[in-house]
Order: C-alpha cells, then sequence, then structure tokens
C-alpha cells in the first residue's frame, strides 16, 4: 500500500532533525571529552590555590542549594495556592502571566536587577547571599510550573476523601495531596537546580570573584563558582582548550547528577504512584 | 578573758590577717594588671610596638580591576597566599575603569589599573575626599599588531595607525600602496579597558580622531589576540605579554620622520618604544605599614613578584636590569 | 486585592503573587537606573544610530537590530529542527527510547553558555569562514547557529511535553476511526498542540535575546546595521554583549550606565510584549489540556 510507504517516507523525513540534534550533541560531548585529560582526582580535592577545583566546585554547590532554599519554598507554595486556593478570574491570570513572564526574563536584566537591588539597595555587596537571591528568581517559574504539574496529578479522590472526613482544607492538601506531590515537587526543585547551574550571566556581578582563599564564611562574602571561573579563563585569561574542556567536564558531571537522579527520582515514583501512568 | 576567748581572738585574728593578706595581694594584683594598660596608653605613641605585628597574618583584601594586570594579581595572590596561609586575597576583573571606581568608593582595597587616571577619576577621587596612590609593579607595552597576510613587517607612525583606527584609511593599499588591496579589519577593546585607553590616549586623542563604528569590539586581551591571529587582514592593539609568532608586530615612529621603533625589551625599558606603560596597582590611602595590603604590594615589588610578572610576559621594572 | 479570611491561605497568596512582585520591582527598579539615560536621550537611545562611548553617544539601533537580527535566525533554524524532533520523539521513536533521548536533549541545554561561546569561536567561526569565503566567522549567522543550538533543547523539551499532554483517548479515537499514524498527528496531536508550540518557541524566543556570553564571542560586535540589512554574513553587536562588555566598568550613575540599563529595560519590555502575546493565543485554545471523557 503506498500508503504506509508514504508514511515511511515522512517518518523518516521528521527523523532527520533528531538525527541531527543527536549528532550536534555527540559532537559537542567529543569536544569536551578532549578535555578529559586535564580531569584528576586532585580537582575535585585541592583547594584552588593549588590548581584544583576544590573551592569552585563546592562554590557552586553552596550557590545552587541556597537558590533552591529560597526557590523551592516560595514556588511550591505559590503552586499550592495556583492549584487549590486560586480563583479563576483577572488577579490570578496575572499571577499567572507573571510566572511566565519572570521564566522569560533575560538572564543578564536577571543579573542587572540582581546587582542593582540586592547588591546595592539591600547592600549585600557582591556575595553568596546575592547570588542566591538572583538564582532563586531564574529558578522560581521552573519550580512553580513543576510543582503545579505534580499538584494537578494528584487525583482529587484523595483531597475529597480528606475533606469527607472533616479536615480543614488546608490539613486536607498537607496531609494527602503535598505528600503525594512531593516527589514532583523535588523533581522540579532539582531541575531547577539544573538550570542555572551554568549559568553565568546572573552570577557576573552579583557573587562572584577569580580567586580568594577558602570557601565564603558567611553569606555575604564573595563565592568562587565554576561557570564564573570558566567565563574568566577562555575571556580573560586565554586558557587552553583542554583546560577549558576539563573545567566543563566537571560542571557538566554535576549537572548530569542532578538531572539524573531527577529523572530516576520521577521513574521510581512513576511505579509507586500509578496515577501518573494514566497520561497519554 | 578566758583561754577559749583568746583562742577566738587569735583564729579570728588570723582569718583577719589572711583576708587582709588577701585583700592587699588583690588589689596589687589589680593596680599591676591595670598598670600594664596605663603605662600602654602612656607611653605607647613614643615606645616601639615590640610585640611582632601578626594582625595582616589573618586579614583579608579585596582586589579589582584591569584585565591585562589580572593574571599578574591573580598568580602573585596565589603565591603569596600559599606562603602565608591565613591570609585571603580576592581577586576580580572587571577593567581598569572598574578598578579606580571600585577604590574610589571603598568597594575594594587595591585596585589594578593598565592606565594612570583619567581626569575624571582624579575629580571623583577629589569629590569624596579620597586620594589615588599608585604603585608602578611591571612594564608593559600597547603592541600594534597585525595579522601577516599583511605584511612580514610593518611601520607606521602613530598617526597614521590613528587613521586606520578612525576608518579614515579602510583599505590596506591607502596606507600604503605596497601593501595588499584589502579591506581593512579593525579591532578594539571594550570602552572600560585601560588597554584601549592606553593606545587611544597615544595614537587617537592628539589628533582628534574617534574609533571608526566598524571597529569590531573584543572583551579581553586573549580575545584580540585569537580574533588577530586567525582573521586575515586584522590590525588590533594588545599588551605586551600577550604577542604570539602567529602576529607580526607593528614597528612606530611617533612622528613622520622620527625612527621606527620596535615594542623590544630595551626600547620598552627605556620608553624609546612610543606606547610604553606601567601597570599598576592604586589604593585610596596609603596602606598602614605592616598591614596586608602594604605587605602584599611589597611582595609584588620583590624579586619573587617580578618573577611571576615576567612569567605572566610583561616586564619587571626598571629598577632589576632588562633581561636578568 | 481583598485579605483572605485565612491566614494560610493569605500567606500562599503572599507566594504566588511574589513573582508579580518582583516583575514589578524589576521593572521599577530598571526603569530608575534607566530613567537618566531616557531623560537625556529620549528616543536616541532606540532609534540613534551611533553607539559611541568615548563620546556619550548612545544611539541603540544598530545593538536592538543585531539581537533581534540574531534571535530570528536562530528560531528560523531552531523551531523546524525543534518541533520535528519532537513529534519524532512523542509519536513514532519506540517508547523505551524515549526519556534516555530527551535527557540527551536535555543535556545540551546544561553547558554553560560560555562554553557554546568558546565552541563557535574556536570550532565554528573558522568553518563558516572558509566556507564562504570570510575575512572572519564572527557574524551574525555563526551567532544564530550557536543560539539555535542553545534553544533547541527548549523548543524539543515543552513541544514534547505538550505532544504528550494530548490525552489518548484522542489519539484512541483517530485510531479507531482507522487512521494511520501519520494522520492521527497531523489531524489530531498537531492542531492540539499548536499552542504549546508556540508557547515553545516564546520561551525558546527569551532564552536566546537574553543570551549573553555566548553571543559577545561570536556575533562579531560591531555596532553598525549590516548592509544590506539581511546580510548575516556580516558582524552585529547584540545588545546582550554591549551590557556584558560595558557593564563592569561604567561609573555608577554616569550616562552610560543609564544607557545600558535602558537597554535592558527594552529588552525586558521586548521579552514582556512576546511571552504576552504568546500568553493571549494560548489562552485561546484551552483544548491542549486535559478533558475528561
Amino acid at each position: 500500500m503506498s500508503g504506509q510507504t508514504g508514511e515511511k517516507v515522512i517518518f523518516a523525513i521528521l527523523g532527520v532533525p533528531m538525527l541531527i540534534c543527536i549528532l550536534i550533541f555527540l559532537w559537542i560531548l567529543s569536544l569536551l571529552l578532549t578535555g578529559i585529560g586535564t580531569v584528576r582526582w586532585e580537582l575535585f580535592t585541592m583547594s584552588a590555590l593549588r590548581g584544583g577545583m576544590l573551592e569552585m566546585i563546592v562554590g557552586t554547590i553552596y550557590l545552587l542549594l541556597g537558590a533552591a532554599a529560597v526557590a523551592g519554598p516560595i514556588g511550591v507554595l505559590a503552586a499550592i495556592y495556583l492549584v487549590e486556593y486560586a480563583p479563576s478570574g483577572g488577579l490570578t491570570r496575572i499571577i499567572d502571566q507573571a510566572i511566565n513572564n519572570l521564566a522569560g526574563v533575560p538572564s543578564i536584566v536577571i543579573g542587572l536587577f540582581g546587582y542593582t537591588f540586592f547588591c546595592r539597595h539591600l547592600g549585600l555587596g557582591v556575595s553568596l547571599a546575592a547570588g542566591w537571591l538572583t538564582l532563586a528568581l531564574m529558578m522560581l517559574p521552573i519550580v512553580i510550573r513543576g510543582s503545579e504539574e505534580a499538584l494537578r496529578m494528584v487525583p482529587a479522590s484523595f483531597r475529597e476523601a480528606a475533606l469527607a472526613l472533616g479536615a480543614t482544607r488546608w490539613k486536607a492538601i498537607s496531609s494527602t495531596i503535598l505528600p503525594a506531590a512531593a516527589p514532583g515537587v523535588v523533581t522540579s526543585v532539582i531541575l531547577g537546580m539544573a538550570r542555572v547551574a551554568g549559568e553565568t550571566a546572573a552570577i557576573l556581578f552579583t557573587s562572584c570573584v577569580l580567586i580568594t582563599r577558602g570557601l565564603p564564611k558567611t553569606p555575604f562574602e564573595p563565592v568562587m563558582a565554576l561557570s564564573y571561573n570558566l567565563f574568566v579563563q577562555i575571556v580573560a585569561l586565554g586558557a587552553p582548550a583542554q583546560r577549558v574542556f576539563g573545567i566543563t567536564l566537571v560542571l557538566f558531571m554535576i549537572v548530569t547528577s542532578l538531572s539524573l537522579s531527577a529523572i530516576l527520582l520521577r521513574s521510581y515514583y512513576r511505579l509507586r504512584q500509578p496515577w501518573l501512568r494514566m497520561k497519554g | 578573758m578566758n583561754g577559749g576567748e583568746k583562742v577566738n581572738r587569735e583564729r579570728s585574728h588570723g582569718s583577719i590577717q589572711t583576708s587582709r593578706a588577701i585583700i592587699v595581694m588583690t588589689l596589687l594584683f589589680i593596680v599591676g594588671f591595670a598598670s600594664g594598660y596605663y603605662t600602654d596608653t602612656l607611653f605607647s605613641s613614643q615606645t616601639v610596638v615590640w610585640k611582632e605585628d601578626v594582625a595582616w597574618r589573618t586579614e583579608s583584601i579585596s582586589i579589582s580591576g584591569s584585565t591585562t594586570v589580572l593574571p599578574i594579581a591573580n598568580a602573585c595572590a596565589i603565591a603569596f597566599m600559599n606562603k602565608y596561609p591565613g591570609t585571603s586575597i580576592t581577586v576580580t576583573g572587571g577593567g581598569s575603569g572598574r578598578g579606580y571606581s571600585e577604590v574610589i568608593d571603598g568597594v575594594v582595597d587595591i585596585g589594578m589599573a593598565s592606565r594612570p587616571p583619567k581626569q575624571k577619576e582624579i575629580n571623583d577621587a577629589k569629590e569624596k575626599g579620597v586620594a589615588l596612590w599608585l604603585y608602578p609593579i611591571a612594564l608593559d607595552a600597547v603592541c600594534v599588531v597585525v595579522h601577516p597576510s599583511v605584511n612580514k613587517t610593518l611601520k607606521l607612525t602613530l598617526q597614521e595607525v590613528g587613521k586606520i583606527f578612525a576608518g579614515i584609511y579602510t583599505r590596506w593599499s591607502d596606507v600604503d600602496p605596497s601593501l595588499p588591496d584589502e579591506p581593512i579589519y579593525v579591532v578594539v577593546r571594550e570602552p572600560g579597558s585601560g588597554t584601549r585607553g592606553t593606545f587611544e590616549e597615544y595614537v587617537m586623542e592628539p589628533y582628534g580622531y574617534d574609533v571608526t563604528d566598524a571597529a569590531h569590539v573584543r572583551p579581553s586581551n586573549p580575545a584580540v589576540r585569537t580574533t588577530i591571529e586567525t582573521t586575515p587582514y586584522s590590525i588590533g592593539y594588545v599588551g605586551l605579554g600577550f604577542v604570539t609568532s602567529k602576529m607580526v608586530v607593528v614597528a612606530l615612529a611617533e612622528e613622520e620622520g622620527e625612527p621606527y621603533i620596535y615594542p623590544s625589551i630595551e626600547n620598552i625599558a627605556s620608553f624609546k618604544y612610543p606606547i610604553s606603560r606601567y601597570l599598576y596597582l592604586v589604593t585610596s590611602t596609603r596602606p598602614e605599614s605592616g598591614s596586608l595590603a602594604d605587605r602584599f604590594i611589597d611582595f609584588i615589588l620583590s624579586p619573587e613578584g617580578q618573577e611571576i610578572v615576567e612569567e605572566q610576559g610583561f616586564l619587571k621594572l626598571p629598577r632589576y636590569p632588562a633581561g636578568v | 486585592m481583598h485579605l483572605r479570611s485565612q491566614p494560610i491561605e493569605f500567606v500562599l497568596f503572599l507566594c504566588a503573587s511574589f513573582s508579580v512582585v518582583i516583575l514589578l520591582l524589576m521593572l521599577l527598579f530598571v526603569v530608575m537606573e534607566g530613567s537618566l539615560a531616557f531623560t537625556r536621550l529620549g528616543t536616541q537611545l532606540i532609534l540613534g544610530q551611533m553607539w559611541k562611548t568615548n563620546s556619550d553617544l548612545y544611539g541603540g539601533f544598530p545593538l536592538i537590530y543585531g539581537s533581534l537580527m540574531v534571535v530570528s535566525g536562530a528560531l528560523l533554524i531552531s523551531i523546524p529542527l525543534g518541533i520535528c524532533t519532537s513529534i519524532f520523539i512523542a509519536e513514532i521513536l519506540p517508547f523505551q527510547l524515549r526519556d534516555p533521548i530527551k535527557s540527551v536533549i536535555e543535556l545540551l541545554a546544561s553547558i554553560p553558555s560560555v562554553i557554546y561561546g568558546f565552541i563557535g569561536v574556536t570550532f565554528l567561526a573558522p568553518l563558516i569562514a572558509s566556507i564562504f569565503g570570510l575575512q572572519s566567522g564572527a557574524t551574525a549567522f555563526t551567532a544564530s547557529l550557536i543560539l539555535a543550538i542553545m534553544v533547541l533543547p527548549t523548543i524539543v523539551g515543552v513541544s514534547g511535553e505538550t505532544i504528550s499532554a494530548v490525552p489518548i483517548e484522542y489519539k484512541e479515537a483517530a485510531l479507531a476511526l482507522g487512521a494511520s499514524k501519520w494522520q492521527t498527528i497531523r489531524n489530531v496531536i498537531l492542531p492540539l498542540s499548536k499552542s504549546g508550540m508556540l508557547a515553545s518557541v516564546m520561551l525558546g524566543f527569551g532564552r536566546a535575546i537574553g543570551e549573553t556570553v555566548a553571543v559577545l564571542m561570536v556575533a562579531g560586535n560591531v555596532a553598525m546595521v549590516p548592509t544590506p540589512p539581511w546580510n548575516y554574513l556580516a558582524p552585529v553587536y547584540p545588545v546582550t554583549a554591549v551590557i556584558a562588555m560595558q557593564m563592569g566598568e561604567a561609573a555608577v550613575g554616569s550616562l552610560e550606565y543609564s544607557a545600558l540599563f535602558g537597554l535592558g529595560l527594552i529588552l525586558f519590555i521586548i521579552t514582556f510584549a512576546v511571552n504576552t502575546i504568546a500568553d493571549v493565543i494560548v489562552r485561546r485554545r484551552p483544548v491542549g489540556r486535559s478533558v475528561q471523557l
């Protein structure tokens, strides 16, 4: 039947873009792997003062965890409001649009705002805390949207059952829906962290320095981060490609482990939560 | 009075003695202790402090500014911190302009600059009531470089270079008929760059030229270096430490008729080369003697620090014979 | 805005409106810092053709044009590529391969932009220079290519989600009616996912126009509109590159500082407008969401 071969042709055509995507990825990965030679165990354990990357790696983790600590709670609570409490209407639409817009703000503008508001206006200066707040702004839409989706997937029967048993609205949510949505929420936080791990523009003016001794002892000190270090190495110091790709691989490893844990979490809980599998 | 009373009186007399002794000793102790402070205040302004000043060993300072000086400050900070554990030196880039403004505003302790302050910065410092102390730490030259496709050697006057960067000459054959008839690819640095500032001070400002709109902006010395190395018929400027064998260095003459000087070590050290310059560390007050800032500046000026300067591709300060 | 009766609900409401507050704050501060430029320069900031910092001339037209040029190029490349890929992944690829391939493409998104810039300068630019016989490969085209790669995961990811969100009942209904796989895709899935795909494109637009470091390294950075204006093989100077390069040393409160913030505001407004339009279009087609049958 010519219909079927026609279909196959169309599928083949559609498959080409995907192949191109995979090829691009493989090419970039192969470039990065040329730096594998510079990635030694010492890179992770030695201080930057001795040629290692310890403070940059930990600094990046500090930044991510702090941003998650800020964006996580606010994001989840916001998502709960939007899913469970928000009346459909003007104000809710405005909030919804604001979240979409926040997701679309160019990272350099967020960096500018972070610098002028957190660093100068609030007097935080170039600091870890300013980095947390600025990165949290970038993570927030991801956390809200992901949490919203996780909350919406929980069958309504959960809440109804709790309400039928006499619980208050909030109690019903916190005791039944929230725990059920927790894995999805955690996944979205992790994905948010993965997204901002490689972020440079936002922390360019707000929190990073090239070299300093040790990690910040208070959140009001600046921090060393992998993405910023990469930026300075390439642009200002003209480091050789191998070293650059080596540092990228380290960053890549961090992001990949974050994404992988999110994916594993997702699959694990998909097994435990049958209602999630009903999606087409 | 019977024996018991006497014993009592003796015992109480003894205990009174003891408590008196204790009181006296305590008073003496307090007086002795306090007198230490007292004598300190009395005599401290006149006497030499005889315990070693160790405060700097746990101090921390911050440095920001020129990306030309950045590799030097970065390497020196690492060496210094490894030598003296406990000290903390924070280094970041941003450009000479940022270095000056952050020192003036008190945001950093030391600024890095690849040019002397502009009038605007001097005024700014005056307004804010601070001085600007400049410490030359290295000798550098702004080298005008071209891609080898232009020619194997090139000799230009400062004004000719100015005309190229101003877009008055647009093809190499305009500059000299023996050169290729190709469009000139002009590469410049970002406005805050000290290298750019120095370059324009010698090559553009004296003639009232302004940089052409068609100039390609690059954010750092390494970026300019890569561009010149890979783009035929390109011209740009870099600090001495960034010149490579893949580019041709232009010999410059201050004016028509003057000899063309090549930025060799001797010519830079003797300031024969027209665009020789010092690299500076800048502070807004004279660093306190013995403080970390003071010691770090001393370190960079020491033979060890000057070795690092040379490692990074720059020249030691002239008090060291060139080439040593 | 009336106060909610219960304190818990109020707290939740506060968290939700946090986004609105932050957005307004951003707008406020960027406008504040940019106000000097607007009062002194007026429309020159947007329409002026000359950007000369030395002479305190801040005409941003070539810069804005550069940004838009690079973004449209990126979208032209990544939209067909991304949407076809997402269709293929969601509908044609065997079930087991879907998540791994999706993750692989998502990993592209996690590479820091400075690496893309580095790859662009070191590998892509020389390639383009030799293919097209150019003096230099630092062009709008190169920047568009790099941006397209960076934006691909966003388009593939969000479109993919939209496609999989089409209720399975619709697909089953089509198959029951005897439609082939391709017919199902063309007549059922695509129309229903249109709004979601548009949303992914808008998200991609936002990411592309906001990209700073990568374009700074490959776009060429010449503050002029190319001649002719559609010449992608000429260098351009996107707004984000200017801000990143000059922000570090612009003295706080100076005209330069203010002009940079003004440019940032313009970017902000453009993305805001695009997002709002996308939102309006998405709202007109609510069928993309789950429907109880």
